[in-house]
């Protein structure tokens, strides 16, 4: 039998079921829990705009049979981190709005729309600054749960680091298309479509 | 979807001075440029302040405009009639058309106050 007990603890009750030591722990070491779980229900909005969106954003690329290839993995991977945020949120105590209306209407970054002009270039440029605006969300969280929610911190890094190497995606194939610059972004393909190595806890490219 | 110009425009024939005032009560004065966004024109000055999206939608860069001003935020892909009437100001895609006295670090004041006009804003 452990000795050792932590204060936080105390306020979860023997056999207490609405209280979860999961959540007063992490309380505990200053995480505002509820703020969180706001951040997170945004960020969840976000991934799950930016899935719908990229779906679009993907079919004006035709023609683009190497661009398509590479939206449909920032695609699939944004539904992969929409799927790996959830049951973080319920864990927390959280859950995603009823509606999906207002889910969309609170995500933290901007609805990733087909340009006027659906040109290769436009089409590049909302896709990367929809990378950008998730690798700031995504440095937030991290930033709020470093050496207070392993949980949590966890699942962002490892969202962050596909978004990452997202927004290098997108600095490539515009440099190209746009400016004529190569600007590598020093990865190789996925080994499927949307493997989302890091979410997944998959193995990834190191030969 | 808006077109954004370059970031810093230099050579704006047309300048405003806008006054930031951060929490801590500090003011900061500068020129800015017609053309030139207020988040680019504060970071050219060195003042570290909150963004997220730098689209105009996710608010984290929301300010408040003291008294009368004028600026132009059609570079927002969200910003209401109501945000401008009640002075918020969305520092990312705004751009000065007059002088301005603003006051840093208004997220959350925003967020209540659309959430009080049941708007949609980003929660956390
Ligand atoms: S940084 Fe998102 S609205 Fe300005
Ligand atoms: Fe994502
Ligand atoms: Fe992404």
């Amino acid at each position: 039998m452990a000795t050792k007990r932590h204060a936080s603890d105390n306020i979860v009750g023997h056999g207490d079921l609405t209280k979860r030591v999961g959540v007063e722990q992490i309380r505990a070491r200053g995480v505002d829990v509820e703020k969180l779980i706001d951040l997170l229900i945004d960020a969840a909005g976000a991934e799950f705009t930016t899935y719908y969106y990229y779906t679009i954003l993907r079919m004006y690329l035709a023609g683009n049979e190497d661009y398509k290839e590479i939206c449909e993995d920032a695609r699939l991977e944004d539904r992969a981190h929409f799927e790996l945020i959830t049951p973080r949120i319920y864990e927390l105590g959280g859950s995603i709005p009823k509606d999906i209306r207002e889910f969309a209407d609170r995500a933290g970054c901007p609805d990733a729309y087909l340009p006027d002009d659906p040109t290769p270039t436009n089409i590049l440029t909302v896709l990367l600054e929809a990378e950008r605006c998730a690798i700031r969300t995504w440095s937030e969280i991290c930033d709020l749960t470093l050496g207070k929610d392993p949980r949590t911190y966890d699942m962002a890094s490892r969202i962050l680091q596909e978004e990452i190497e997202h927004e290098a995606w997108f600095i490539e194939l515009l440099s190209k298309e746009r400016d004529g610059v190569v600007r590598p972004s020093g990865h190789f393909r996925r080994g499927t479509p949307g493997e989302a190595p890091y979410s997944k806890n998959l193995g990834f490219y190191n030969p | 979807m808006p077109t954004f110009p370059p970031l810093n425009v230099a050579t704006d024939p047309k300048t405003y001075r806008v006054t930031f005032i951060l929490p801590d009560g500090s003011e900061t004065c500068l020129e800015v440029g017609e053309d030139e966004r207020l988040y680019a024109a504060a970071c050219r000055a060195g003042l570290n302040l909150p963004c997220l999206c730098l689209q105009g939608w996710c608010i984290t860069c929301a300010a408040r405009v003291e008294g009368e001003g004028a600026w132009d935020q059609s570079l927002s892909l969200r910003y209401f009639p109501q945000d401008r009437e009640a002075g918020f100001i969305l520092l990312c895609t705004a751009r000065p058309r007059s002088d301005l006295r603003i006051r840093t670090h208004q997220r959350v004041a925003l967020r209540d106050y659309r959430i009080s006009r049941k708007l949609p804003t980003p929660r956390g």
